[in-house]
């Protein structure tokens, strides 16, 4: 009788616990890893950071589909597919420096700070950035150092970066990040409406030379009928 | 029917609901975007037709009260058109078009939305049909004052829209249904539609005083800019080419595309948005400047080539590649703008802040429709600058819908005329992903080549390409080795890639900016060859270059791709893709099922039975069908004579309508037997057969005329026409009572649904088919009320001998 009491009540803890471990699990084995994402720290990280606790809570129950989600301010969370995509891209390893711009709620930022030493995230709509450091506060993220800035000029202070996310649209790359970003180093930036799968581009600074790449996700194939 | 006020209070009404539909695309634009406006009035339309069911079925109750029902729902209306605007933006019941495919409480917000302005349409068209149903044996006179009363309304909301803002409009148009309401209370019966009177009198002059706040989706350009820091609006205007508002934030800037070794971005003054969509930015240029950003973009490819002297700039938005032309030495800078407003926004209000661009010696401006400016004059030019085409991470499908005749091979031919010996065409665009944009500019440039016979394109077309835009140009004379040296050197110098180039490697192509894969550059050599026909049906995408008969450049969809994207990319990102092209076809489902119940649902009370009723559905369908498609046409083929939409608008719809309102008076004056309404049908399906081949060319060899010329032309092209057209309606309403009075409502109905059906379809055949089918299809549609007459069984004309 005591053991099945014991039973039930870790059960409820357990579920109290995170009701969503099970859905993260799968986002993370069914959408990300089954579409090409190999890094086992970008997966690790995946499977680690609670996304339901990024998105406004009437909408927690969607966190884990593999699609982008309203955060207010007209803006998106990405959907998890990307935000694993982008983070593998840069090739993130423990001792990275590594600079956001555009926090939003924080989401993107939680990922890199799993795998990476530190991360500096910029977000200029002043609702969203606070609301952000407070939520990576909370959730314990020490290596996260959010600020409400303008993204253009980067944050020279604690610079130069291996790897720059840039979560925002933008129709130019500001010269600053160039700048700030290490020789060897990589911007990427996600390209497409929020609300649709999204292409990436990667600018990648070796020497005086700058190289851009635009990557498909693996999930996207070429876009000509096969031929019978 | 013994006084002049009850036409004169149908005229009222009708205009009152022409005004407030007008009102309500502006305010819906706003909020959200075009398509969605249009999708939510076409349902809201739909009153019309739901009005028809509901007299079908208590025609009895209702006729019997008309003399009291008519003026309370005159008031009603006018009521309801006061405040259904903020009931709209209630924060529980206001959706936004972009959650619509990701947030499903959206959908049930949409439905509400759909409600709130349904209902003033359902009780304008009620009392209307009452009218109608009651007055039947006037219906010529009655049917000429909603006509003219809705010809009146459009120009006056266009006279309103002028001097007051979309949020103010509906309450003020609320005064028009209860003034009709007013002028036909019934003296024995005055108490109710006074008390009615008095409580929307009421209403409307709250609202006027206090009008609704209108809220713009959170994903809306104007709406994400108001979050940055210190941003305000600076100037808000209104005109029916939309509200022109200014904002000013200390961190806007401009750069599109801009090469990684540039070490500066353009500081923007002030950015301009029309109907909140992001219209131009205003920089920091000056008259000394002698560069600017745009030289480090794609879009300083025609200069590196060489001087460039008499420019043409079509549609240059706020200006910025007018400055850059000034700012490269051009001596002659023509700007072609559509949108006036904004046009003298710039030049006298801003010109502080525009260091009077647009007043520059070297700068004339011509306020027109940039295809039109091109037929009209007969300089030549060293260059001519489209703007950039698409939006950075693509437009999501959004102008999938809209006519883009700058755009087309015809558009390309009079540009390609317009060039001296050694003059180029520059387009700049987004890449977008996947790749549809570059694809189809390439694909026109290269049929319009090969159309003046010349089959070596790749000689006159060079494109190069950065991180996110590519510029193509397009060239008179073959291009020389010193420009592909300057192209090279520039391309080097800037970290571009020539994509287009003759003897361009492999490698020289991808230099800088790599693709995963060679497939663009398979796809841009394809289009060279003679595998571009395969490439065209291959590809996922329509690519095939836009024409003057299907002017739709963006609209991109292949339906029998869609299985193929949905997989790929999955459901909920497919809507993005041709969020346009896919609305109209969500719309005609949705009208089309509406209507299929409104026009079913009073069958069950006045019965299946009778063949006559198969004829009267074939009739108002035809009529109804055969005269929206024509207005459509009309407004198509005008936009590029006129220069203007507005004035193309305007023109078809006040001509139209007052025409076919005497058309329909004058019906009401001699006996329409069988033989008469034979010939008048044959009459309008002859002139639109004659018309969907000439009219084309009518108006392309007149288009040079002045404009009082032209409206002459127009009104000799519509006035027949619009005259026979307006026959028929009255004709049939008239046949159908004379036994069989039960069955007017329902044909009403039936008009007023395929009325609107016709609008969405017709859209969707201009698209997939062309303008000329177009017509053909109106001519077709007018076969139908043809066959009813010539049938021994039915028709108007021998319906009630039936019966």
């Amino acid at each position: 009788m005591k053991s099945i009491l014991f039973l039930c009540i870790s059960l409820l803890l357990s579920f109290q616990k995170d009701p969503f471990e099970r859905k993260r699990e799968e986002m993370v084995s069914q959408t990300i890893e089954k579409n090409g994402v190999t890094d086992k720290a970008v997966l690790k990280s995946m499977r680690a950071v609670k996304r339901h606790l990024f998105v406004p809570e009437d909408i927690a129950s969607s966190a884990y589909e593999d699609r982008p989600l309203p955060i207010g301010y007209g803006q998106t969370i990405s959907q998890p597919f990307i935000v694993a995509y982008m983070t593998e891209v840069i090739k993130p390893k423990p001792e990275y420096n590594v600079l956001e711009i555009g926090t939003g709620s924080g989401y993107q930022a939680a990922v890199l700070a799993e795998i990476v030493k530190e991360v500096y995230t910029i977000e200029i709509i002043p609702e969203l950035g606070n609301a952000a450091a407070a939520r990576l506060k909370k959730l314990g993220y020490r290596n996260v150092t959010a600020k409400v800035a303008d993204g253009y000029f980067g944050w020279p202070e604690h610079g130069p970066y291996d790897a720059i996310v840039v979560t925002a649209a933008a129709e130019f790359v500001p010269p600053p990040l160039l700048e700030q970003l290490k020789d060897g180093g990589k911007i990427v930036i996600p390209i497409g409406s929020p609300f649709m799968n999204q292409t990436l581009m990667v600018i990648e600074k070796k020497g005086k030379k700058i190289t851009t790449r635009s990557l498909m996700p693996v999930v996207f194939v070429p876009f000509t009928r096969e031929k019978d | 029917m013994k006084t002049f006020r009850l036409p004169v209070s149908i005229a009222l009404l009708s205009a009152a609901i022409i005004a407030f539909q007008l009102a309500l695309i502006q305010i819906l634009s706003i909020v959200q975007w075009y398509h969605f406006a249009y999708m939510v009035i076409s349902v809201a339309l739909l009153g019309f037709g739901a009005a028809g069911s509901m007299l079908a079925i208590l025609r009895k109750s209702m006729v019997s009260h008309t003399i009291l029902l008519t003026p309370i729902s005159m008031m009603l209306t006018g009521m309801a058109m006061s405040v259904v605007t903020d009931v709209s933006q209630m924060a529980v019941v206001r959706f936004d078009s972009y959650l619509l495919f990701s947030e499903y409480t959206h959908i049930g917000k949409l439905f509400i939305t759909y409600l709130s302005f349904f209902v003033p349409f359902f009780l304008g068209a009620l009392a209307i049909g009452l009218v109608f149903v009651k007055y039947v044996d006037d219906i010529g006179k009655i049917y000429f004052a909603n006509l003219l009363g809705s010809g009146a309304g459009g120009v006056t909301a266009l006279l309103l829209i002028w001097f007051f803002f979309p949020n103010q409009l509906p309450a003020l148009i609320a005064i028009l249904p209860v003034l009709a309401g007013l002028l036909i209370i019934p003296k024995a019966k005055w108490h109710l539609p006074v008390a009615f009177a008095l409580v929307a009198g009421a209403l409307i002059t709250w609202k006027c005083l206090s009008p609704p706040q209108l809220v713009s989706s959170e994903f809306k350009d104007i709406s994400k800019t108001l979050l940055l820091p210190d941003a305000k609006i600076t100037l808000e205007k209104t005109s029916p080419y939309g509200v022109v508002q200014m904002v000013t934030s200390p961190v806007l800037r401009y750069a599109p595309g801009m090469s990684l070794t540039a070490q500066k971005t353009a500081k923007v003054k002030m950015a301009a948005f029309i109907n909140g969509d992001w219209f131009g930015p205003v920089t920091d240029w000056k008259q000394s400047d002698t560069s600017m950003i745009l030289d480090y973009t794609t879009s300083a490819l025609p200069y590196t080539m060489g001087q460039r002297n008499n420019v043409v700039v079509l549609q240059p938005g706020t200006g910025i590649d007018v400055a850059h032309a000034v700012s490269r030495g051009a001596k002659n800078v023509v700007a072609v703008e559509a949108n006036p407003i904004m046009l003298s926004t710039l030049k006298y209000q801003f010109a502080r802040d525009t260091d009077s661009l647009f007043s520059h010696p070297a700068v004339s401006v011509h306020s027109l429709e940039p295809r039109t400016f091109l037929s009209m004059d007969t300089s030549h030019f060293d260059l001519i600058v489209l703007p950039i085409v698409g939006a950075f991470g693509g437009s999501s499908g959004l102008y999938a819908m809209h006519e883009q005749f700058m755009l087309t091979r015809e558009s390309f031919q009079e540009m390609w005329r317009s060039l001296n010996a050694h003059g180029v065409i520059s387009v700049t665009s987004w890449m977008d992903y996947p790749v549809r944009n570059p694809l189809k500019i390439l694909a026109t440039m290269v049929e319009v080549l090969n159309t003046f016979g010349i089959h070596n394109a790749k000689d006159h077309i060079a494109a190069i390409r950065s991180w996110g835009t590519i510029t193509f140009v397009m060239s008179k004379s073959s291009l020389q080795e010193n420009e592909i040296n300057d192209i090279r050197s520039f391309c080097e110098q800037m970290m571009f890639d020539p994509a287009i180039l003759p003897q361009v490697s492999v490698e020289e192509r991808t230099r800088y900016n790599q693709f995963q894969d060679d497939l663009f550059f398979d796809y841009v050599d394809k289009i060279f060859s003679p595998e571009r026909d395969a490439l065209y049906a291959d590809y996922d995408f329509n690519i095939k270059p836009a024409t003057d008969n299907k002017p739709y450049f963006s609209q991109y969809i292949k339906w029998g791709s869609l299985n193929r994207l949905a997989q790929f990319f999955g459901n909920r990102s497919l809507p993005f893709f041709e969020i346009g092209s896919l609305l109209v076809i969500v719309t005609l489902i949705q009208i089309s099922v509406a209507s299929l119940v409104f026009i079913l649902l009073p069958l069950f009370i006045i019965g299946w039975r009778g063949k006559s009723k198969a004829s009267i559905v074939l009739y108002f369908s035809g009529i109804g069908l055969g005269y929206m498609f024509v207005e459509m046409v009309f407004i198509q083929r005008l936009i590029l004579y006129f220069g203007s939409p507005l004035y193309a608008a305007s023109a078809v719809i006040t001509a139209l309508l007052i025409f076919s309102g005497l058309g329909s008076y004058h019906s009401n004056y001699f006996s329409l037997n069988k033989k008469r309404l034979l010939l008048i049908f044959t009459f309008i399906i002859s002139i639109l057969f004659v018309y969907s081949f000439t009219l084309t060319t009518v108006l392309q060899q007149t288009v040079h005329v002045n404009l009082f010329l032209k409206v002459l032309i127009v009104l000799l092209i519509i006035a027949p026409l619009a005259f026979c057209m307006g026959i028929p309606f009255p004709a049939g309403l008239t046949h159908i009572s004379k036994k069989t009075k039960e069955l007017v409502p329902w044909a009403w109905g039936i008009n007023g649904c395929v009325s609107v059906i016709s609008t969405v379809l017709a859209t969707m055949v201009a698209a997939e088919m062309g303008f000329t089918w177009v017509i053909l299809f109106a001519a077709l549609a007018y076969c139908l009320p043809l066959f009813v007459q010539l049938s021994k069984e039915a028709g108007p004309a021998s319906i009630t001998e039936r019966q």
